[in-house]
């Protein structure tokens, strides 16, 4: 990572040879040019509150843009206009530096294509109704206790996807984290953690139900390593199976026009 | 008739003179008239520490809600950073975006709102726009504006007396802090170290606004602290800002005041040296603002450690020896009890887990193991601990300071020096794989070892609060306010006010014969006290 950014820093130079071009669609998109030279942008305007990483605090996470369905036009329009009433500043900077950040931000928060060839998504889709949609959600329809999948390879990879369903517990995202209540009485109630301060926690347990409870009520909180979603092996999904979904979650990747 | 309208008016003139305006004297006295809380810190120690005691560890439990004030603005990504003052039952507060109030602490309504209209431009102004208090002196408050100005307001109706223009806030300037009132002259400090300014210390005329002195803390061509620096176009760059109150020891006259980080902020190669006297804590005679010693914690920060904290007055006895000390918890991650006579340097010992430094040398200087966070962590850019301010109990000897475990490295970048244009020089690249946590620790002020601590789920940035009855008041980021057990870190009571604690720290006051806590939070200034029995 620190490679990388070195990069970006030093190839801030040729930002200058990219035309201006105020428009819909990023002029810049998967540029790698300018994608090294709006990481440079991004590091000297951006970072300080969004995080060298772009994962945020104290400003929102910047990787996340790419589930939440905001396009490259809207993206340009906040940086370049600011958030009223919030810290967030309008951009002073020229037209194709804005598009050059974008791009690199949606470099940064979001992975390319991946090959459909190996599995059939239409099996991949009856796949994820019976064994994923208890707990997983795609355009509304589905459960609330794991993470929306709806644009998931937007942001996720064929291995990041496939160590996910094999191995979940290897990165559990905030949020979604198990633990377990263990009550005055001896009552151990599951869920994943939504939030924590030093004398509450608030849950959705294990009915999906949001909950919250005063650890003066509390004899322990026990935050679990492992995920609260199984591992799927190939006893219970078998290769083919696995490339059957994988086919399907393939296809859950809106585009710039499909996009809010 | 005549006469006796005559009569009713005179007793109206003779009703205002009552309230006597706030005189030094008053302000010399403190914290010892305890329906007054007249400067920033409660009075010049910066000790935070009321000597009020009817809230105590065995009744805190029933502290409750008195009122909310809703200041209808928020600094987003920033707090409400202020402390109020009380005069005669009225709170002058002053609130982000340029607001300020007078309020009736016994309810909370205003009697007037002050807004100033700023430039749509500002600078450093508008990353923070934030302010943390008035200071008073007469029948005027002094504020500090975002677009560095010094302003007298009539605290009767909030109107403007005078305005003086503390530099050019386009070159990257700003004024946040709560100014300090030393006898005639109002001290003020500037914002802007992230950008290419040059920091100040000023005293300005109450009754004029004209400017007495100024303390440049990047000395220039040929004076004192240039050789740290590799030459005179870096100097006129070089930070150093001053955004926090300092403190005041009337008998020797010496006002104590922390500066900022050296600009860039993580970008050293240009700056060669130690960089004086950035990231210091300076000593300078009140009358004539001559420097008469200094103490610098980091030198040749590259982590953008200001030291703009506030520095804790006290009288302590340390290895056997009775000494007049100042003591500052630093961004660096160390605690420090320095002789305020001369700045010696008594003790330095880490109050945070960071890898930074082993420790302080026996020349007064950090033995360095990680200068860029390559190898372990370093503290973040926001410190082991921040502005928000510390307490101190003299009858425990106990400071009292929020901490902050971060893990963070830092890669320098050599930026473009535009006017108006922040130049931090790189980025801060934090490990999110390491738990970061906030912390309320009391640390033994003789010795610098921890005595307790009070864990909070995420690095937090409120301050802190304590009284003689045994308590300490402090917040947390999930908005907690809360009261902890001075001697054992037991917490007693806890409110949830629903936005992080930013900045800001109590201050409580006596108000109808009941004692009153107020914490300020997100939008709104909410009282507390026992319930009315």
């Amino acid at each position: 990572m620190v490679h990388r950014w070195l990069i970006s820093i030093m190839s801030i130079g040729c930002i200058g040879v990219l035309s201006a071009n105020a428009q819909q669609a990023n002029p810049y998109e998967g540029d790698a040019a300018a994608i090294r030279a709006g990481g440079a942008l991004y590091a000297r305007r951006c970072a300080a509150c969004h995080g060298a990483d772009a994962k945020g605090t104290p400003g929102p996470d910047l990787t996340q843009l790419g589930t939440s369905g905001a396009n490259s036009k809207r993206v340009f329009d906040v940086v370049q206009r600011g958030i009223e009433g919030s810290i967030m500043p309008p951009s002073l900077a020229a037209d194709n530096e804005i598009w050059a950040i974008v791009a690199y931000l949606r470099s940064v928060g979001t992975v390319p294509p991946f090959a459909n060839d190996r599995g059939d998504a239409a099996r991949g889709r009856r796949i994820f109704a019976s064994v994923c949609a208890r707990c997983h959600r795609v355009q509304e329809q589905g459960g609330a206790m794991g993470p929306d999948l709806s644009r998931i390879a937007m942001v996720r990879s064929r291995e990041a996807l496939v160590q996910a369903i094999r191995d979940p517990s290897a990165s559990v995202e905030r949020g979604y984290r198990a633990v377990t209540l263990v009550t005055k009485n001896g009552e151990r109630i599951q869920g994943v953690a939504k939030n924590e301060d030093a004398f509450s926690i608030q849950i959705m347990n294990a009915d999906a139900e949001l909950k919250g409870y005063s650890k003066v009520d509390l004899e322990q909180v026990i935050h679990e390593s492992q995920s609260p979603m199984p591992a799927h092996g190939s006893s219970d999904l078998r290769r083919r199976e696995l490339d059957d979904l994988l086919a399907y979650l393939g296809t859950l990747r809106a585009t710039d026009d499909a996009e809010r | 008739m005549k006469v006796k309208k005559a009569t009713a008016l005179s007793a109206l003139l003779v009703g205002m003179h009552v309230h006597a305006d706030v005189t030094y004297e008053d302000l010399l006295r403190g914290l010892s008239d305890p329906s007054r809380w007249l400067t920033y810190s409660g009075d010049y120690t910066g000790q935070r520490h009321s000597p009020l005691g009817e809230i105590t560890p065995a009744n805190v439990h029933r502290l409750v809600p008195q009122w909310t004030f809703q200041t209808g603005t928020l600094a987003r990504g920033r707090g409400f950073e202020t402390t109020p003052l009380v005069l005669d039952g009225v709170l002058y507060v002053t609130g982000p975006n340029h607001y300020a109030w007078a309020l009736d602490a016994r309810t909370g309504r205003p009697f007037w709102e002050y807004r100033r209209d700023v430039p749509g431009d500002l600078t450093y102004g508008a990353s923070a726009p934030v302010n943390r208090g008035f200071g008073i002196l007469g029948d005027r408050l002094f504020l500090v504006t975002l677009d560095a100005y010094l302003i007298a307001l009539d605290r009767r109706t909030g109107g403007v007396l005078w305005e003086t223009e503390l530099a050019d806030y386009r070159v990257g300037y700003a004024a946040t802090l709560a100014p300090l009132v030393v006898e005639d002259k109002v001290i003020v400090g500037i914002s802007g170290g992230e950008y290419a300014t040059r920091g100040f210390l000023d005293a300005y005329d109450p009754d004029t606004g004209k400017r007495v002195w100024r303390f440049y803390t990047i000395p220039g061509r040929g004076e004192p602290g240039s050789h740290t620096w590799p030459n005179a176009d870096v100097m006129a760059r070089g930070g150093g800002a001053t955004w926090m109150t300092g403190s005041y020891d009337p008998e020797l006259d010496l006002i104590y005041w922390g500066i900022g980080n050296p600009n860039p902020d993580y970008y050293g190669a240009d700056r060669q040296g130690d960089n004086l006297f950035t990231n210091s804590l300076v000593a300078v005679e009140a009358k004539t603002g001559t420097l008469r010693w200094y103490y610098q914690f980091t030198p040749h920060d590259t982590h953008d450690w200001d030291s703009n904290h506030v520095p804790v007055l006290a009288d302590l006895t340390i290895a056997g020896t009775p000494r007049q000390v100042v003591m500052v918890a630093n961004r660096n991650g160390f605690f420090y009890v320095l002789d305020r006579t001369d700045g010696e340097l008594l003790l330095g010992e880490p109050f945070t887990e960071t890898t930074w430094a082993r420790e302080i040398g026996s020349d007064g200087r950090p033995v360095v193991l990680n200068e860029d966070g390559s190898s372990g962590c370093l503290p973040d850019q926001w410190g082991g601990t921040n502005f928000n301010p510390p307490s101190f109990d003299p009858a425990l000897q106990l400071f009292f300071v929020t901490a902050r475990e971060t893990c963070a490295a830092f890669l320098a970048d050599a930026p473009e020096f535009v006017p108006g244009q922040q130049t931090t020089g790189g980025v801060v690249w934090i490990d999110r794989d390491h738990p970061a946590y906030g912390a309320l620790r009391a640390i033994d002020a003789t010795t610098g070892k921890r005595r307790w601590e009070f864990r909070y789920t995420t690095p937090t940035m409120a301050g802190v609060m304590s009284t003689a009855s045994g308590l300490v008041f402090a917040g947390d980021h999930e908005g907690n306010f809360m009261a902890f057990d001075a001697r054992t870190g037991e917490n007693l009571w806890h409110y949830q006010t629903g936005a992080p604690i930013w900045g800001a720290a109590a201050m409580t006051h006596m108000l109808d014969g009941r004692q009153h806590v107020l914490i300020p939070s997100g939008g709104t200034l909410v009282a507390f006290a026992l319930p009315d029995e």
